[in-house]
């Protein structure tokens, strides 16, 4: 009488194995592939480079709005990454899926038993530490180095810092993710990061300033539209703990500060990035699962 | 195993396959033959849940869609063209026996060593750097060590030698009764003796389906002696590649090969011609 569902138990812990050990196949082999990339060295080397950089050009003696030391650094950095990391996170996970369809590996892979979630979230965790990985190792060169220097530590600010640019690059991974299932070329894909990347940047401070200013459009449309901007929102959250006036940077900001007030806009600039990446990987996913594979 | 019934693919407007019915039972082996473009691909890639399409199919009373994971791992694959894989030869066997209970690294290695390919001794070897053959008999090896129950290869002998080809083709002769197979060739007289049954496709429908009678030499070492006119260097190579032994007078070679692939040695064969004096099968 229990025989069939042991038996039965038995084939779905089985198939459960099945299901981890693709899943951790996949993360791995993507994770040594991308090692294996050019890409990766470069984006490695932008970011450890530009620690190097900044401390080599001596950022930590200079004085800007009150920001000295190790301090100094990390909002250079941060500036650096917010301009930088979207593109160079796009153009590291867009080409995933719609390169493997286009060199046929889609077609061998997926005709082996591998699930199409294991294949799916295992490029995304993979793609996740190949991208983090670097830009927290920064961080971390960063603080070692202010440590050797004598530099003062503003560990919850580093800290705060880890967090946001995982959260960041989590939510372009996503975006990517989800390009990369929906077009038919990389290049397509390649071009469609680069007009994203374009358009949220202009639409940070620098556009919104003008609509401001033109009086052209109502404030709860420029605040919506730069709350709804990732890199608005990762900008504004990383200046937010040196300037909590937010006297650096746009009026937009300024207006958002006084609507979310200090401790919710710092929890907004690290969980919508986050529900975002989510919201685009889940829908790249669902696409990937419900078109045609090869 | 596999039924289809009304089986329709589109791409757009461009119908790849039109209204197909086909029921593949246990112990086929069939030649899945047209001309490039013709549908083969599209088929194989549907049976293999790759694409969303219209009607009906059950692959082992399943939907290919649906219960992706379970079919698979009952069906080897081998594609036309190696895909460029970057792992290495190591990580490629390890992935492949990883995912799978009923692959292990052994019996991969066992299977690509049966086809002359040494896996511990390319272990560090980018897959990409391996050259076509070698990359063909390890896709082989990689779906033989399942022991699936279908196996599907598109174009599979296209980049072998005829040595690896004998031995692939021994393989699958001696797995026909549990295995059902499909192989894609543009040519039947390939893969003539493997086969019992042929489908041939043209603009998305079956043309043709017929069975043929099994080849009960396929399997059978055949001794083979060529005596040339003349010394020739192209007979010569080509019959070194079939591992022919040259006799002392440098015009009498003695080799063998299986049943299966009498035919092809026969037409390639032939374009010496004019240099055979004599050529006796046994």
């Amino acid at each position: 009488m229990t025989a069939v569902p042991a038996r039965e138990a038995e084939t779905e812990h089985r198939n459960g194995l099945q299901l981890m050990r693709a899943l951790i196949q996949i993360t791995l082999s993507d994770f040594k592939e991308s090692v294996r990339a050019k890409w990766f060295l470069i984006y490695s080397l932008v970011f450890g480079g530009a620690v190097i950089l900044l401390f080599v050009l001596g950022i930590t003696e200079s004085k800007v709005l009150g920001f000295t030391g190790l301090s100094r650094l990390l909002v250079t950095y941060i500036q650096l990454c917010v301009a930088i990391l979207p593109i160079l996170v796009l153009i590291s996970t867009v080409r995933s899926v719609v390169g493997d369809r286009e060199a046929n590996i889609l077609e061998y892979f997926l005709s082996m038993p591998v699930s199409l979630g294991a294949y799916f979230w295992g490029k995304v965790i993979s793609k996740f530490f190949l991208i983090f990985v670097p830009i927290l190792s920064a961080l971390i060169g960063a603080v070692i180095w202010g440590f050797f220097k004598n530099l003062a530590i503003p560990w919850s600010i580093a800290g705060y810092y880890a967090i946001l640019l995982g959260s960041l690059s989590w939510c372009f991974l996503g975006l990517g993710m989800y390009i990369s299932t929906v077009v038919k070329k990389q290049e397509w894909g390649l071009g469609l990061s680069v007009l994203i990347w374009l358009i949220l940047l202009l639409f940070i401070d620098a556009v919104l300033i003008g609509l401001m200013m033109q009086h052209q459009i109502i404030e709860g449309v420029i605040v919506g539209i730069a709350l709804l901007n990732p890199v608005m929102v990762f900008r504004t959250g990383a200046v937010l703990l040196f300037d909590p006036e937010l006297t650096a940077i746009g009026p937009a900001s300024y207006v958002i500060l006084d609507r979310l007030g200090f401790a919710g806009f710092l929890s907004f600039s690290i969980l919508y990035p986050i529900l975002l990446g989510w919201l685009f990987s889940t829908l790249g996913f669902l696409r990937f699962k419900k078109g045609d594979l090869a | 195993m596999i039924q289809i019934n009304a089986l329709t693919k589109k791409f757009g407007r461009f119908t790849a396959i039109d209204q197909i019915d086909l029921h593949v039972l246990q112990g086929d082996r069939i030649a899945l033959i047209g001309l490039n473009g013709a549908g083969k691909t599209t088929l194989i890639r549907i049976i293999l849940g790759q694409y969303l399409f219209d009607g009906e199919l059950q692959v082992f009373g399943k939907n290919p869609r649906q219960h992706r994971v379970e079919i698979l791992d009952r069906i080897g694959f081998v594609p036309q063209i190696p895909p460029p894989i970057q792992m290495s030869v190591g990580e490629l066997v390890s992935f492949a026996a990883a995912i799978s209970f009923r692959s292990s690294r052994a019996a991969i290695i066992e299977k690509a060593h049966a086809l002359g390919f040494e896996i511990e001794s390319n272990l560090k070897k980018p897959f990409l750097k391996l050259s076509g053959g070698m990359k063909q008999k390890l896709l082989i090896a990689l779906a033989l060590a399942r022991e699936p129950e279908i196996l599907i290869m598109d174009e599979p002998a296209a980049n072998l030698d005829p040595q690896a080809r004998q031995a692939f083709f021994l393989m699958l002769l001696r797995s026909m009764e549990k295995t059902t197979m499909i192989l894609s060739s543009h040519r039947v007289d390939e893969v003539i003796n493997l086969i019992t049954r042929i489908v041939e496709i043209d603009h998305g429908r079956i043309i043709q389906d017929e069975q043929i009678n099994r080849s009960h030499m396929a399997d059978t070492q055949l001794n083979c002696r060529v005596i040339l006119t003349e010394p020739n260097d192209q007979a010569t190579q080509f019959l070194e590649e079939w591992n022919f032994m040259q006799g002392e007078n440098r015009l009498a070679f003695d080799g063998s090969f299986i049943g299966a692939e009498r035919l092809r040695f026969m037409t390639t064969i032939a374009h010496f011609a004019n240099q055979i004096k004599s050529l006796h099968i046994n």
